[in-house]
């Protein structure tokens, strides 16, 4: 009889072990395979925003499965309305993972949504590439599971108080910020940089939800600013804004940066009928750059939802949820530490660009001399400073006035 | 603020003088056997704004507290807490700016007429019914959404007002259906516990319609054009309008007040609004009824008056003036379903504030309420902190009116069978 050694035996069981993590994996992979789609589908959330992502994921789902799916399933998108509370993102985070199966995560709006849902993730071992949350510190705490297509807050930032700096005649900026987690970090990042360049600001913060802005508007005309710097997300950045132009410091009678809600032309027509001369920043490049993937993302959209243009954040939306397709195809399974893996490894051509990771847990942001932020993030996402010139004007209509690389006009800069 | 130590040793000296007062002379009235229902109040304001100076005279003589005596006091005691602020924070727009006062109060007013309006109906189905109607703020949101459908949607081009018309209408039949329906059971012992009952059931309409309204018509924000656009005005003359100058969407007075056209309609409409009320319930015989069975609904029936008809009007009439404030709005804000929570909280604190059941209550408690935040957003220095603490500044008001006066304003204690007084 032949004696069987140990080395043998362990490497039996381990071949066991190996194959039950496949049949495991297998498992796992049971179809459909579930991504979760986080969007605001309910007030106080940005409605608005929340059902254009919804209608960009679905998309992207359609377009995967006719592509031929993912490990030779079908994708299934499981939306989920964050209503744009950090309390429900967490709640949210835990129902996709332990009783939707989902195997990974895209979309996101709300940075407070993002801050307060990725741990869950992360400690699950579930990876979110989340698409429109700007806050620095989504990226910034380095988790392994945690992956971000937008742009950092202070980078946004930056376009927004830079392009206020370079406006004629700016001495004083007022800032009408949400007191979340998107909200406090970018007038931060604004006050800081127009401080910078010798421009005084101040900054006046309200819930998510105001609705009556009377008092503050009433406040902000008192300082007598140059620029108004709106950072309000949702209906509330409506409301202040026609409250604004009411009282005679709308964007029709100082320069003003609306918050990009305001990119739904219809809704916000609609809601700020005095919004003409708005500036907002864009996420993605214009429409006449597209490539060959947003040009027929945008057809779609446009046929779906019966919209003029396409707004950032649903391209970020559409793409969080192909490039997690993508990464779980090269992946070959559904693991989690198996699709980190492919992510940070990945090239994937979406609708807003070539999507890569370059820091990660290959190399660390420090070693380019970059903060933590730049942690599992995408370095490419274009901003540009979009203005309605004209009453009733559609969003992809709007003339780009900043910065020059991709200007389509000048900014007309109210007196 | 420059001197704060000064601004918050005079609070402590007027808070403390103010306990002082409020808890001795309530004693001092209980050991004298006198009438202690404004001993409190009384004891306090007179404490805070005279110290002992005032407190002594009063333990001593021990005279009736008057609302002239409680209503004087008040005004001395917010005169000298704004000159210690004024003297601590001297470049405060508060202080230094007469005209963002000004408009700051005329803001107040406005949206405290508003306010007011929307506690009325609360107070109105309170008064009669003795139900506290949770589905408040959703009648408010149904009233601007009804608008939105009528003016924009279902008949384009319409005027807003008939739109505001066909709101009050709808609202008023649903408020009559809902209250045959559920509430009956309240009047006729079909319910072991009725005050619970209401409230359930009241909750339950309001999550109906917030979520049958974000089914029908999303969760986009919606928003119906200005009702009326200003006449072109400058007064006296066109090169100096100091008097008066009017844009289509805002109205300037003397230079400084700075009014919207869609809170200065708003405002006016709830005026006529409450004016309409105030004549339907003291000129006509159906408003007469309301009143006494407001007052005692057995002694009502025994004169020939049917309490289960007033209960349906009662209600009825809330639904739709909290509809009327949400229609009357819906030119000014962004309307969604769940646009009515906010409000429907302030009413809370506004009818219990102006005394539970009492129509003068509620309107002055809506205008207490729009001042007291008008001067908190516009006043606390630190500006990212001001507009955040909105729905701190009415609650502060209640707590310190539930310590003093716990009826409220205009309240009385219930006698038996009556749930209020207008």
């Amino acid at each position: 009889m032949q004696r069987i050694s140990v080395p043998k035996i362990l490497s039996a069981i381990a071949i066991c072990f190996g194959g039950l993590s496949v049949v495991s994996t297998a498992n796992a992979a049971d179809c459909p395979i579930k991504l979760g789609g986080l969007a605001p589908l309910s007030a106080p959330g940005s409605v608005t925003g929340g059902e254009a992502m919804r209608d960009a994921m679905l998309l992207a789902e359609r377009d995967i499965n006719a592509a031929g799916g993912v490990l030779g399933c079908d994708v299934k998108v499981v939306i989920a309305d964050t209503e744009g509370l950090p309390e429900k993102a967490r709640a949210l985070m835990e129902k996709l993972i332990t009783q939707d199966n989902v195997v990974a995560v895209g979309g996101g709006y709300h940075s407070s949504v993002g801050v307060a849902g990725k741990d869950i993730a992360n400690d699950r071992g579930i990876p979110v590439v989340f698409a429109e949350t700007w806050n620095d510190t989504i990226t910034g705490d380095k988790q392994k599971y945690i992956f971000r297509i937008a742009p950092l807050s202070s980078w946004a930032s930056g376009v927004i108080w830079q392009f206020a700096a370079q406006a004629p005649g700016v001495k004083k900026v007022a800032i009408v910020t949400e007191n979340t987690d998107y909200g406090i970090p970018a007038a931060a990042e604004c006050e800081k940089g127009l401080g910078s360049k010798g421009i005084s600001s101040t900054t006046f913060g309200v819930d998510i939800g105001t609705q009556d802005f009377s008092g503050i508007v009433e406040r902000i005309k008192a300082e007598k600013p140059d620029y108004t710097i709106v950072l309000l997300t949702g209906e509330a950045g409506y409301n202040y804004t026609q409250q604004a132009a009411d009282a005679g410091i709308g964007p029709q009678d100082m320069m003003f940066h609306a918050n990009q809600a305001g990119l739904e032309s219809k809704s916000w027509w609609e809601n700020v009928p005095d919004g003409n001369l708005a500036f907002m920043a864009r996420i993605g490049v214009p429409e006449t750059m597209y490539n060959a993937r947003a040009i027929k993302f945008a057809a779609d959209y446009k046929a779906k939802t019966g919209k003029t243009g396409v707004e950032s954040y649903a391209l970020e939306a559409y793409d969080s949820i192909g490039v997690l397709a993508q990464a779980i195809n090269e992946a070959g399974s559904t693991n989690g530490d198996a699709i980190v893996s492919a992510l940070e490894n990945i090239n994937h051509e979406g609708a807003l660009g070539n999507i890569y990771f370059p820091y990660g847990t290959k190399k660390d942001p420090a070693a380019d001399g970059k903060g933590d932020e730049w942690w599992h993030q995408w370095p490419d996402p274009a901003i540009t400073m979009v203005q309605y010139q004209k009453e009733g004007e559609s969003s992809p209509g709007m003339t780009i006035v900043y910065p020059d690389v991709y200007k389509t006009g000048d900014p007309i800069y109210v007196d | 603020m420059q001197y704060s130590s000064i601004f918050w040793w005079t609070i402590l000296w007027v808070v403390s003088w103010g306990v002082i007062g409020g808890v001795v002379t309530r004693k001092v009235f209980l050991r004298k056997d006198l009438d202690t229902s404004n001993a409190t109040l009384g004891g306090s304001v007179i404490g805070a704004a005279f110290g002992p100076i005032g407190l002594i005279p009063l333990w001593v003589r021990v005279p009736e507290i008057t609302r002239v005596m409680i209503t004087l006091s008040s005004l001395v005691v917010i005169g000298i807490v704004a000159a210690a602020f004024a003297n601590a924070d001297p470049d405060n727009n508060c202080v230094s700016n007469g005209s963002f006062v000004a408009s700051q109060v005329t803001n107040g007013l406005i949206i405290g007429i508003i306010y007011g309006l929307m506690a009325l109906g609360l107070t109105l189905i309170f008064s009669i019914l003795g139900l506290v109607s949770f589905a408040h703020g959703a009648f408010y949101m149904v009233g601007g959404m009804l608008v939105y459908y009528i003016v924009n949607v279902w008949f384009p081009g319409t005027h807003p007002l008939i739109g505001v018309f066909g709101a009050c209408v709808l609202t008023f039949m649903l408020g009559a259906i809902f209250e045959r329906l559920f509430l009956t059971p309240m009047y006729d012992g079909r319910v072991e516990r009725p005050v619970e009952y209401g409230i359930l059931v009241t909750f339950g309409l309001s999550f109906t319609l917030t979520y049958l309204v974000a089914a029908v018509a999303g969760s986009n924000p919606v928003k119906v054009r200005r009702f009326f656009d200003f006449p072109r005005i400058r007064l006296p003359d066109a090169s100096d309008p100091w008097l008066i100058k009017t844009s289509r969407g805002n109205m300037e007075l003397f230079d400084t007040v700075s009014i919207s056209n869609p809170r200065f309609v708003a405002a006016v409409l709830s005026i006529l609004v409450l004016l309409g009320l105030l004549f339907f319930l003291h000129r006509t015989w159906t408003g007469k009824g309301l009143r006494a069975v407001s007052q005692d609904q057995d002694a009502a029936a025994i004169t020939g008056i049917n309490p289960n008809r007033m209960n349906m009007l009662a209600f009825s009439l809330g639904c739709m003036i909290a509809a009327l404030s949400g229609a009357v709005l819906v030119q000014a804000f962004s309307w969604l379903p769940i646009v009515g929570q906010i409000p429907e909280m302030r009413s809370f604190v506004i009818v219990v504030l102006g005394g539970l059941g009492s129509l003068p209550g509620a309107f002055v408690g809506g205008i207490l309420v729009g001042l007291v935040e008008a001067a908190g957003t516009g006043c606390v220095p630190n500006a990212q902190k001001a507009s955040s603490y909105i729905p701190a500044y009415g609650m502060i008001i209640l707590t310190i009116m539930l310590l003093l006066r716990p009826m409220g304003l205009f309240g009385r204690k219930f006698a038996s069978g009556a749930h209020g007084k207008f």
